[in-house]
């Protein structure tokens, strides 16, 4: 017996779902979607596909709205609640995404849209997945919350220091971002930020004009020549969208899906033991002459191929990904070529926080050693050296991963080891012939230890060249063959064979496991 | 004008440059002697060297302006 066709008449019931969708998929609807474009800025659900592999978005929450009464009156429909989420692939990989679109009430934090990426941070943490927060967003949705609801609120950024170390977490900048949205990206790993069209500020310019008085551009705040050049909030510049969100697909490309994982080793066509000799061009032997590190990078690497963060921020030190042998690992390496490669505060604070976040993941480490030591004086001393220099050393003992330290030339007190000497738990440590390791250069071991010698010498022409024949009696005692001869290095290395000498060791590492005391966690210097 | 500054404390050891040349961008102006390297110091921008702030055997702060391009 067939039932009456009238009670099986779905027709409607599709028909009404598929006009939501619709509706949803048109986000703030085409006049505001065309003023995105002309703003030089994608529309969300066009970023997300470039973000994703084609067709693998399972999308959270399309069918929702805002469900406030009051901003119905006024608005009307809120396509998604201003927040598009989900989980997608990347090279096959699972990532949960949360996007904000500016579409939407320039993609203000509703209460249902942040109901949507409370779901994305518990599924990713459940799942073990990266989240990748897409930013085009004016913070806090504060038509919809100006009172002192504002108690209950938060949780957002607790969750977010839950995942942290868990699962990667990646924070596009590609909007103009205040306040919660741009403490999203401050806790998160990797923030890349399209130049021109983004920015991040935790007040907003029209508040600083009410708080402070002062008249200032979102992009004279916040932009990404600050947070890229000047603040080191922000990991990397680029041209736009479509460059960003390639540039986290390759971010993520380094990195496991969570820190129970190993980092995805690829086939590699670079033979392992490749031969270098381009360095002995590169690398001067005279000691104090500079030369750019970036290019011993790209010579050693598998294709040379370098994914640098910060580069243009504390540029005395290099701090990036590469590969060797298909493995992928964090490359710490002085920068002669700046400051002479020094370390002062803020190398110390990026290479700090860049061996943090590879020991998370566990990423090996890989260090280019041509550090004169750490800059003193008064100066860096009123600016906490101490403390910023004990941070990064704090990382690198902390960090677990294999470490393979190459000393190119020079390797200088504190210097020496917080860019991971013999005694930091160095699982393969190899010299070049030009390596100077010591606790100081020869003019300072006379200044300090032949003080007394000296001033009994008159003071002009005579005194000098007292202190440079010191100066050279000091000077044989720093060789590298010394260091070899009582087995502190593992090996001095013709510079030609580096990229071999760091395959071997990472290969040689490749099982390392250290357990250390129980504690809660370290004092950490910051 | 851009004035360039010195990014450490150090002691001048060349001057490479004097007053009315021209310089591209990324040429040495000067080179600072600091924490036992040379310290190249190079034009940001293309333009006239309008004056040289510094002598060797200076001894120049962080902050100090080496030299002043037009």
């Amino acid at each position: 017996m067939a039932d009456d066709p009238a009670l099986h008449d779905w027709k409607p019931l599709v028909k009404d779902l598929t006009a939501r969708r619709s509706q949803a998929l048109g986000m703030g609807g085409p006049e505001l979607i065309e003023r995105q474009r002309s703003l030089g800025k994608l529309p969300v659900r066009e970023r997300i596909e470039l973000l994703l592999d084609p067709g693998s978005f399972v999308e959270y929450g399309q069918l929702a709205d805002s469900m406030d009464p009051v901003l119905a009156e006024q608005r009307g429909y809120l396509a998604a609640d201003g927040m598009v989420a989900g989980v997608g692939e990347i090279d096959g990989r699972r990532v949960a995404v949360c996007a904000y679109d500016f579409t939407v009430m320039a993609g203000s934090m509703g209460g249902v849209g942040e109901h949507k990426t409370e779901r994305m941070r518990e599924l990713a943490l459940h799942q073990r997945i990266p989240i990748v927060w897409l930013l085009d967003s004016a913070g806090a949705r504060i038509q919809a919350s100006s009172g002192s609801t504002f108690a209950a609120a938060g949780h957002l950024f607790r969750e977010q220091v839950t995942m942290s170390g868990v699962v990667p977490q990646v924070a596009a900048m590609l909007g103009h971002c205040a306040a919660g949205t741009a403490y999203i990206p401050g806790l998160a790993d990797f923030i890349p930020m399209v130049k021109g069209t983004s920015s991040m500020a935790l007040g907003g310019r029209h508040l600083v004009k009410a708080a402070t008085g002062e008249d200032v551009s979102e992009e004279e705040m916040g932009g990404s020549a600050v947070h890229t050049k000047i603040s080191g909030v922000a990991d990397l510049e680029v041209a736009s969208d479509e460059e960003c969100l390639a540039t986290v697909r390759n971010y993520l490309s380094f990195f496991p899906s969570n820190n129970r994982e190993a980092p995805p080793r690829r086939h590699c066509d670079d033979p392992a033991d490749r031969r270098c000799e381009e360095l002995y061009d590169i690398v001067p032997t005279a000691p104090r002459r500079a030369y750019d590190m970036y290019r011993v990078i790209h010579a050693i690497a598998d294709n040379g191929e370098f994914f640098p963060m910060k580069p243009e921020w504390a540029r005395n030190v290099i701090t990036g990904l590469a590969r060797f042998d298909g493995r992928p690992a964090g490359i710490v390496a002085s920068q002669p070529k700046v400051l002479g490669g020094t370390l002062d505060v803020n190398s110390a604070d990026k290479a700090a926080r860049f061996v943090w976040l590879c020991d998370a993941f566990g990423l090996p480490l890989v260090f280019l050693q041509d550090v004169p030591g750490f800059t003193v004086g008064s100066v860096v001393e009123k600016q906490g050296i101490i403390r910023h220099g004990a941070k990064m050393l704090f990382a690198v003992s902390e960090a677990t991963v294999p470490k393979v330290t190459v000393v190119l030339r020079k390797a200088y007190g504190a210097g020496y080891f917080v860019m991971n000497g013999t005694a930091y738990e160095a699982d393969y440590i190899v010299a070049w012939p030009t390596a100077e390791i010591a606790v100081m250069g020869p003019d300072g071991m006379v200044r300090i230890t032949m003080r007394r010698q000296l001033e009994a010498i008159p003071e002009g022409e005579e005194r000098n060249q007292a202190a440079i024949a010191m100066a050279e009696q000091f000077r044989k005692n720093i060789d590298p063959y010394i260091a070899a001869g009582h087995a502190q290095v593992d090996d001095i290395i013709d510079p030609a064979d580096t990229r071999a000498a760091i395959c071997r060791g990472l290969a040689v590492a490749a099982t390392k496991a250290v357990d250390r005391p129980w504690r809660k966690h370290g004092v950490l210097p910051v | 004008m851009t004035e360039v500054r010195a990014e450490i404390t150090a002691n001048v050891w060349q001057v490479q440059v004097e007053a009315g040349q021209t310089v591209a961008e990324g040429d040495t102006l000067a080179i600072l002697e600091s924490m036992k390297m040379e310290i190249p110091v190079e034009s940001p921008v293309a333009g006239t060297v309008t004056s040289v702030n510094v002598a060797p055997n200076d001894q120049v702060q962080e902050g100090d302006v080496i030299a002043v391009i037009e």
